[in-house]
């Protein structure tokens, strides 16, 4: 090896350098953290006896299993809504929780009203029963998808909870 | 007649001697250090002489003419300079560089005993300590992102694919001084900061499992610093550097409209008197950092005593200080306009002080058998401020004996017992202690001058609080053959075993950023089992090649998990896989002036249990470093690359967490250094300074989610020694 078998090498190593002329990582261009959605929620029939908290919930993906049932599928969790409410109108950048369940643009596969007998928010899924699904055209098996766009807030997005006619329970309950 | 004839003979005589032409000079190390027993040479003569203790050499009575001298001494680079011989004596400094990348040094930490490095049989690199202040690394950490075979992703060192990333929490790599762990007693990681930079004579890096001398941290290699042994001249090296970092890439990231700067000063003085050698070092070094509450100031204070009782037999004492203050950076906000501001973190700080003392006594007995003591204490405590109060407190001891036994010249046995015990007072780790005990052996047998077989065994029971014990057996064996002199083929299958850290197993604090850490007491010890073949080839004297093949299974490998709470919590993953490719080459072009090194590492990491890439495991690695040193100026160009990490902590970065935004953002890693340096020591002027560019290309990357690497910066350091 020589000097010129160097020189032969040279270049490649050059090559090597230039390529990190490239910037690299990029500032995001998306704006982030504005998106959002808006809503009532209409209560009918006589609230369960003993409910200790009621809560909008939004999951990103569908709950197929009870390990589904986890904090890092949650993206919303709204106030506690008042007991024997008739009606909730709600913002979900006004939650309490928007600082730790940040919504971004995207689908959402399930969006539901779930109550609780715990004072406590626990993360258990047997703890919670949903009373009301974000569905299409009132037919509660059939679940509609949440789309929020970027820098935009989804208007509408409205829940019929009918205490008579609870929606089918997704998996893991007792 | 008898007259005429005495005076030709005196005349003759005289003209001979009036025809011999005379050289001397001084052979220094680029640290104006005397290389006692330099061979000069004279190219094509029989003229030669050896530098005394005061690195001075003479050479007399060489005919006029033009020659070449040859200078060489073990350790450092061998070098040639042309000089003329006539009537006025020729008088030379000649300085040596010490050698970055060693292939033939002794080293000693493999096997614990003094042991060349072709007759190993696990890959190693002896790295010199003059790249520390060419470079202008301000801690031994960024050293080792040059190294083939280490990954630093951020603090936190990975060989060959050891370690993801856990902040700090557990190492796979034992990082030591003179063969003393400094592992920290509650986290178990290393504080490259405790390590004494000015002090250092070289660092051996060995791949690959070394449970079996080392013990539990060893798992995925060792990192042994060996300090510089006695100076007999009193020496005194004051260095200084300032630099700062450039403006980001992007209008957008600037977040400051002051200076960035960071700048340094030590100053360390070595002498001996008689049978006492020491050595005293002062620093201070601050970095306002690039990023927003990411700075830090610290104070060392290192120290070192050696008490000689004859030739072999000696004590050596050093204790090392660190305090530091440090603000507390964990994660960009978003990669828009905070991608160097952590806005969850802002007014974090931590305060900490390490002590680190040691104590090694060794005695030889006779040429077969020596015994070597070690003890050590290392006090860490920090303190961190913020939205909460974290603090903890941990002492670790330790102690280790060990003896060499040469039953022949073909068959070597060392064999150890050590015990460490730690205790930790913190809010976020709880108050356990942690105990550990170990014995060893391993022996050395050169079957034939051609083939040498290690085999090893460890034994370690380890408890931590009221976990109950555990023990691991951990053995190892070994195989060196040279095929020739030049090609030497190394094979090695070894066992590794890691008891999880008090961190590890009861952190149950917030650690910032919307992130909380779970504790898990039901976390159990990995194992692993490593093979390695390996073939180092010397082609010529001034171009070599090593290839190694390697291949790790890990059980109930620990890492850092997302729980249904949305909390992190170390787990065992139940089976792990790491195989992988490795070629380092060096190829001194011109010798001592143009050298090249460069390593290449392909590694293929799984997680069996789910069937993907293991987190934060670049697959291609390439380390490629060009220096030409036309003395008395020095350049150097060091590049890295690393392909885009396949597998993060997604569950951090995705909806519906999002905990970090844009955290998923990662691209393949290239990075280019420069230096340019003068060494005054030509002059004789005992000075050096450099300019190093790092990151030259200003390039934007991580090496962990949310943490935008160094950016483009610059320094310029001098060096004086009296």
């Amino acid at each position: 090896m020589t000097l010129k078998n160097f020189l032969f090498f040279l270049p490649i190593f050059i090559s090597l350098l230039f390529i990190s002329c490239d910037g690299g990582i990029e500032p995001a261009t998306e704006p982030l953290g504005a998106a959002g959605f808006s809503g009532k929620v209409t209560f009918n029939g006589s609230w369960p006896i003993g409910v200790k908290r009621t809560h909008l919930v939004v999951f990103k993906n569908e709950i197929k299993t009870a390990d589904d049932f986890f904090i890092p599928n949650l993206s919303f969790v709204s106030d506690s809504i008042p007991y024997n409410s008739k009606e909730y109108f709600y913002k979900s950048i006004e939650s309490p929780y928007s600082a730790i369940f940040k919504l971004v643009p995207g689908s959402y596969s399930y969006l539901v009203v779930a109550q609780s007998y715990t004072p406590l928010i626990t993360f258990e899924r047997k703890d919670w029963f949903v009373v009301g699904v974000y569905c299409e055209g009132g037919d509660q098996n059939r679940i509609k998808k949440l789309l929020l766009e970027p820098g935009k807030i989804t208007e509408g997005v409205d829940i019929i909870v009918n205490f008579r006619n609870p929606p089918p329970q997704p998996p893991g309950a007792n | 007649m008898k007259k005429i004839f005495f005076i030709l003979i005196i005349f003759s005589s005289a003209n001979l001697f009036a025809q011999g032409g005379q050289i001397k000079g001084k052979v220094i190390s680029d640290k104006a250090q005397p290389i006692i027993g330099a061979n000069v040479i004279v190219l094509g003569t029989n003229f030669g002489a050896a530098a005394n203790e005061t690195g001075f050499f003479e050479i007399y009575n060489l005919p006029y003419g033009k020659y070449t001298l040859q200078i060489s001494s073990i350790g450092y680079e061998k070098k040639t300079v042309s000089v003329t011989i006539s009537e006025k004596p020729a008088s030379l400094t000649i300085v040596l560089r010490e050698t970055v990348i060693e292939t033939e040094q002794i080293i000693v930490s493999a096997g614990k005993y003094e042991q060349k490095i072709q007759d190993l049989t696990v890959s190693t690199v002896v790295i010199q300590p003059d790249v520390i202040t060419r470079k202008n690394y301000q801690t031994f950490d960024e050293m080792l992102r040059h190294v083939p075979g280490v990954q630093m992703t951020l603090e936190q060192p990975s060989i060959r694919g050891s370690s993801g990333y856990s902040r700090g929490a557990g190492a796979r790599v034992l990082v030591a001084i003179n063969g003393i762990p400094i592992y920290s007693g509650d986290t178990g990681d290393i504080v490259w900061e405790m390590i004494p930079i000015a002090d250092i004579e070289r660092v051996e890096v060995i791949k690959g499992p070394a449970s079996s001398l080392y013990g539990s941290t060893a798992i995925g290699g060792v990192i042994n610093i060996i300090t510089k042994s006695v100076v007999k001249n009193p020496i005194t090296n004051f260095r200084t550097y300032i630099g700062g970092y450039d403006n980001p890439a992007y209008k957008l990231w600037n977040w400051s409209k002051s200076f960035r700067e960071f700048y340094g000063v030590e100053l360390t003085h070595s002498n001996s008197y008689e049978n006492l050698g020491y050595t005293i070092s002062l620093k201070k070094f601050d970095n306002n950092g690039y990023r927003k509450n990411d700075y830090f100031k610290r104070y060392i204070t290192y120290a070192k005593l050696n008490y000689s009782f004859s030739q072999n037999n000696y004590l050596t004492f050093f204790f090392n200080f660190l305090n530091q203050n440090r603000g507390n950076f964990l994660y960009w906000s978003d990669l828009r306009e905070n991608a160097l501001i952590d806005t969850s973190s802002l007014g974090n700080i931590v305060k900490s002080n390490r002590f680190l003392s040691g104590l090694i006594y060794h005695h030889h007995f006779n040429s077969s058998f020596s015994a070597e003591l070690k003890t050590s204490l290392y006090r860490t405590k920090f303190e961190g401020y913020g939205k909460e109060y974290t603090a903890s407190t941990a002492t670790l001891i330790r102690g280790e004996a060990f003896t060499n036994y040469k039953f022949s010249n073909s068959f070597l046995l060392t064999s150890g017992v050590e015990a460490s015990y730690a205790k930790v007072k913190s809010n976020i780790f709880k108050n356990p202690f942690f105990s550990n005990a170990g014995a060893y052996a391993q022996t050395e047998l050169k079957i034939t001058p051609e083939l040498i077989a290690t085999i090893g065994l460890r034994y370690d029971f380890i408890k931590l609080d009221t976990i109950p014990g555990k023990g691991a057996f951990t053995p190892r064996a070994g195989l060196n053959f040279k095929l020739t002199k030049d090609f030497i083929l190394r094979s090695s299958i070894g066992t590794g075993f890691r008891a999880p850290t008090p961190a590890e197993v009861f952190t149950s604090a917030a650690v910032g950023g919307g992130i909380s850490v779970k504790e898990n007491p039901n976390l159990t010890s990995e194992k692993s089992i490593s093979f390695e073949a390996g073939a180092n080839y010397f082609y010529s004297q001034n171009l070599f090649f090593d290839l190694a093949f390697y291949q790790t299974d890990y059980d109930n490998f620990i890492e850092p998990n997302l729980t249904k709470e949305g909390d992190i919590q170390f787990i065992n993953l139940s089976r792990a896989r790491i195989q992988g490719v490795e070629l380092i080459t060096d190829w001194s072009i011109i010798p001592a002036e143009l050298q090249l090194s460069a390593g290449y590492n392909y590694m293929w990491s799984r997680d069996i249990e789910h069937n993907k890439a293991m987190k934060y495991r670049p697959r291609n690695i390439l380390y490629a470093q060009v220096r030409y040193s036309p003395a008395p100026f020095d350049f150097g160009i060091d590049f890295r690359y690393w392909s885009k990490v396949e597998e993060i902590d997604f569950a951090l970065t995705q909806p519906p967490l999002v905990l970090i935004p844009d955290g998923d953002k990662r691209v393949q890693v290239y990075v280019a250094d420069v230096m340019v340096g003068y060494n005054f020591l030509v002059t004789s002027l005992p000075a050096k300074i450099y300019l190093n560019i790092k990151n030259i290309f200003n390039y934007n990357y991580i090496e962990f989610i949310g943490n935008i690497a160094p950016i483009r910066n610059a320094s310029f350091s001098l060096e004086l020694f009296f």
